[in-house]
């Protein structure tokens, strides 16, 4: 059966209102300093905006944190422009309009139509509904990435990214791929402006409502799940508020519902009596309400610390904080001006930020694919960079991710190499998934380690969207009752969510890359050249000695072992072309490459 | 650009480290040696702690019911649960009706329930509560390391194997975070690896820094680096190499108890082991989402329970199952629950002396619609850390707690 119910196409026209929203500002081509720029922006905070020098150090740095890292072509290019003109380039994007993506609203079947179908039909119809919405998002979730890739606006996507793990919404919890697809769009054209119309924007957006139970928030039966996560999560944090301040504003959010999969005000749900909120009677509203939350001193704070831990990745100081927080109260929460002024601000450029932060699975993933020029399909990397923790729609909690050295564990740190191995065209799926061959034969009886010929978890039929929290459970495991393997096992076949990597990899990637004529271009012709090149064009962030030392041991004993003289590497065919790759996959293993 | 020196290595080539790296070492040795197969018989085999949580606030009232309590049905018309749906322990309670093998346990004197856990002061954000449990401090985060990584400091102090303390899952709990020992953590110990030809694996393995103190990034990924070679093909074998004839669910929860049973026959130098069970955030449709839990978690610790009953190491685990808080005693307008306070803790193992341990909360003298705890969870470490881990519990928890009678 496929999609029976009518269905509606919306068409997603709202960038064009985003352009007509962004400022537009001349941008110069010459090499001007960032002072007088900067001098401009700055509220008199008493501090003196000291100039930095524009290099391509900083000017990396920045492409690092306001977009997903950078080409070499684009550093120089940043550089060229002059620091002010590129925080203003990147402020309205290199080209801003962008084609949408269509959204198909899948509609459920009514409670009268679904009555009339037998038991049978009724779930492959609900089955068949879910498949399309899993489907849907899944394509959405490519489209995203490939914003991400191109870059004609990548601070536009990085605030959709960070608002995404702001204002969370789960498509665990949100049937509606519509409503996760809108909420994005939400994120994309707004997340530059003004916080408070984003913050009124989400109590009225559908999937937030039905993510934290608004539609069950009603007049003499509250619901304190949005109440709480608005105040905790969305402006003010925790110990700004009393449990009686959240039951009293749950009330105030009463009202707010999603019908067919649009927010509606139902009058009749509203609690319309008097409501004490942090000390205020009144009988608060939605807007209201969060008017009022604008005003706490703990809102700016709160949210001037998370865009300065999302852009820095580092705790910043009471006093930064301060700082940031009042040009937010002053500026009217303007989240473009508190991006220019943190971009011009030397401190954002000093060592305990610049390559201190640690890269995200989505930044590692399309860093990687941008600095090694590769085009893998973008809906590969949204499941690897889901099996290494960040499944976009699907955040670990309300709290969105953690992040920093919370992306790394001892599994998704070596993941991060074999996937950087994949791009590389170096390691398959396979080697990954590869059966333990054990040291010694196997005692009668005991466990074989062998592997079943099939994977588990694919019964739901292949869904895009996998429910799984970061990395797959759905891979081969030893089957307990296994008999003890006579030979070598065999390496099973690839289903579910490794399966589909596995189609992609096989099927829509080669890794069109060659490092040898990179090498050539660089000049490159002996082993420390090699490294230095490949490194520099590879990682975020510099070599550290250590690593430098180790990298060249490796490329000369290789070189030596496949009969590869130093000056002849670059022009040795297969056989070099693969050790570069080789080469470039430790590169990408490296602690360093996790940086950025 | 420029490189940024780092030069620990240098200074790691000094005569004093190669001294402390010879220690440690001999230490590791002596761990390995300890846990191996071939245990010295005149050695205690080691204790082992199992962390099982469930996340998201686990309704407590709805896992040991008090079905006979007027107050109890008042509040929850179409949560409540009568006599005949619940596994009746006493006139007045009885266990949710999915527990069937979390009774058989309970009869058989091997799990222990602490009724009415919780904490002074409650906090009813989850981020926070857990921070609470995973910190035994009211200050959370800000007051340093979890409780296992300060147990480490106690317990272990130099031994450095990565292996020490392994979470089967995606999302480590802040518990496990140790500046000294911190933890390995995989999902699936099949794809547990970095791939790559054996000169290049051999190179990899070179890009790490076991000694790292981890106070910058950097050093923290050195560190990670160097554990994770360390740990992954140890994990794999033992994973690989385990043979039980005891059958796990078919399901995520199941399969990481199954390579805890692995992992606890190994022989890897594990000590802490910890789990997660994920979805208890039930503010809307409670019913058939709990109950589906309870499932999970009845036939995962039956599993469990049965097949660590077959070997000495698997009887030297213990397992604590918690939540970072219960729920409202009131049922909300959706046929949910919304944050609560205190619930009780499951504690099981061959060494447990299972039984009801505290008292079930009062329903009707309730502080702000929330039962008041019976029983600081700081009690039920302390039980664990003293009686099981052979530690000082003053030294993890900062400060004596009674401890309770179901182990030692």
């Amino acid at each position: 059966m496929g999609i029976r119910a009518s269905t509606l196409l919306l068409f997603v026209a709202l960038a064009a209102v985003a352009i007509a929203n962004e400022p537009t500002r001349p941008i110069s081509g010459s090499n001007s300093g960032s002072n007088s720029h900067s001098a401009v922006e700055r509220p008199a905070t008493g501090r003196d905006a000291t100039s930095i020098e524009w290099n391509a150090r900083n000017a990396e740095h920045l492409l690092n944190r306001a977009g997903f890292g950078a080409r070499p072509a684009e550093i120089a290019a940043a550089v060229n422009v002059g620091h002010a003109a590129f925080v203003e380039q990147l402020l309205t994007g290199f080209r801003p309009d962008y084609e949408p993506f269509f959204v198909e609203r899948i509609e459920r079947p009514d409670r009268d139509e679904l009555q009339a179908m037998g038991e049978a039909e009724r779930r492959e119809f609900l089955n068949q509904v879910q498949r399309d919405n899993r489907r849907q998002l899944a394509q959405f979730a490519g489209w995203w990435v490939d914003q991400m890739l191109e870059s004609h606006h990548p601070l536009r996507e990085r605030m959709t990214l960070f608002w995404h793990g702001y204002f969370t919404s789960s498509a665990r919890d949100v049937r509606s791929s519509a409503a996760m697809i809108e909420q994005n769009e939400l994120f994309r054209t707004r997340g530059l402006g003004k916080f408070g119309e984003l913050l009124r924007a989400i109590v009225r957006d559908p999937a937030m409502l039905e993510y934290l139970d608004n539609n069950q928030n009603r007049k003499g039966n509250p619901n304190e799940n949005f109440a709480r996560e608005v105040m905790e999560l969305f402006t003010l944090g925790e110990g700004h508020y009393t449990e009686a301040d959240i039951k009293e504003a749950a009330r105030a959010l009463t009202g707010w519902v999603t019908r067919r999969g649009e927010a509606a005000y139902v009058k009749g749900r509203h609690d319309n009596g008097k409501k004490t909120i942090l000390g205020v009677t009144k009988n608060f509203d939605a807007d209201s309400f969060l008017a009022l939350l604008l005003e706490q001193p703990a809102c700016p704070q709160w949210l001037a610390k998370k865009l300065l831990v999302h852009f820095e990745g580092r705790t910043p100081s009471p006093a930064r904080i301060d700082d940031y927080a009042s040009f937010l109260k002053s500026n009217d929460y303007d989240v473009r001006a508190f991006l220019r002024r943190l971009f011009l601000d030397p401190a954002f450029y000093s060592d305990d930020v610049v390559a201190a932060r640690i890269a995200s699975p989505i930044d590692y993933l399309v860093g990687t694919s941008r600095r090694l020029s590769v085009e893998p399909p973008p809906a590969l990397l949204w499941l690897a960079a889901g099996q290494l923790g960040e499944r976009l729609f699907e955040p670990p909690s309300v709290k969105g991710w953690d992040g920093g050295q919370a992306w790394i564990t001892t599994s998704t740190l070596m993941q991060r190499g074999n996937m950087a191995g994949m791009l590389l065209g170096v390691v398959k799926l396979e080697d990954v998934l590869r059966p333990e061959v054990l040291d010694e034969e196997p005692e009668p009886g005991d466990m074989s380690g062998e592997m079943t010929g099939e994977m588990t978890g694919d019964e739901a039929g292949g869904d895009e969207m996998s429910g799984d929290d970061g990395e797959s459970r759905r891979a081969p495991r030893a089957k307990p009752d296994a008999k003890p393997a006579k030979k070598k096992p065999a390496t099973p076949a690839l289903k579910g969510e490794y399966g589909q990597m596995g189609r992609m990899l096989a099927d829509a990637y080669i890794p069109a890359i060659h490092l040898s004529a990179r090498l050539q271009r660089a000049q490159a012709t002996n082993d420390h050249a090699a490294v230095d090149a490949l490194a520099d064009e590879l990682l975020p962030v510099a070599l550290t000695p250590e690593s430098r030392a180790e990298l060249v041991r490796f490329l000369a004993s290789e070189r030596e072992a496949l009969g590869i003289e130093e000056a002849q590497l670059c022009k040795s065919g297969r056989d070099g072309e693969r050790l570069l790759r080789r080469l470039a996959h430790l590169i990408l293993s490296l602690p360093e490459a996790q940086l950025s | 650009m420029t490189s940024r020196p780092f030069d620990r290595r240098a200074l790691l080539t000094g005569f004093g480290a190669l001294g402390g790296l010879a220690l440690v070492s001999s230490r590791a040795h002596g761990a390995v040696r300890l846990f191996s197969s071939e245990l010295d018989p005149r050695e205690p085999a080691p204790h082992m702690l199992l962390l099982v949580q469930l996340s998201g606030g686990n309704d407590g009232l709805s896992t040991v019911v008090p079905y006979a309590d007027d107050a109890y049905r008042a509040a929850r018309p179409t949560l409540g649960f009568a006599k005949q749906d619940v596994l009746v322990l006493d006139d007045y309670k009885g266990l949710h009706g999915e527990l069937e093998g979390v009774r058989k346990l309970l009869d058989a004197r091997k799990l222990a329930i602490v009724e009415g856990v919780g904490y002074p002061n409650p906090i009813r954000s989850h981020f926070k509560s857990y921070e609470v449990w995973h910190t035994a401090d009211p200050r959370g985060r800000a007051a340093g390391q979890g409780w296992i990584g300060k147990l480490g400091d106690v317990a272990w102090r130099d031994v450095q194997d990565p292996n020490l303390v392994v979470h089967v899952g995606a999302n480590v709990p802040y518990s496990l975070e140790s500046a000294a020992h911190p933890p390995a953590a995989f999902v699936n110990p099949a794809s547990y690896r970095w791939a790559g030809e054996k000169e290049d694996v051999d190179a990899y393995g070179k890009m790490g820094d076991s000694e790292g103190k981890a106070e910058s990034n950097l050093e923290f990924l050195r560190r990670k680096v160097a554990d994770s070679q360390a740990s992954s093909q140890k994990i794999r074998s033992a994973v690989a190499r385990y043979r039980t004839d005891v059958e796990y669910p078919d399901e995520p929860f199941g399969a990481a108890l199954r390579d805890v049973a692995a992992l606890a026959n190994g022989g890897i130098g594990t000590r802490v082991l910890s789990v997660e069970l994920t979805g208890f955030d039930t503010h809307t449709g409670q019913r058939a989402r709990h109950d589906n839990l309870m499932k999970q978690l009845d036939r995962g610790l039956t599993a469990l329970a049965a097949d660590l009953e077959r070997s000495e190491a698997g009887k030297n685990v213990v397992g604590l199952v918690f939540s970072e808080f219960g729920r409202r005693v009131k049922e909300n307008g959706s046929r949910g629950t919304d944050h609560g306070v205190a619930a009780p803790c499951f504690v099981f193992g061959a060494s447990v002396k299972g039984g009801l341990y505290g008292k079930h909360p009062s329903l009707t003298a309730l502080d702000a619609g929330d039962v008041a705890h019976t029983t600081d969870f700081r009690s039920v470490y302390a039980t664990l850390i003293e009686r099981w881990m052979g530690a000082d519990s003053s030294r993890v928890l900062g400060q004596k707690y009674p401890t309770l009678g179901f182990l030692g």
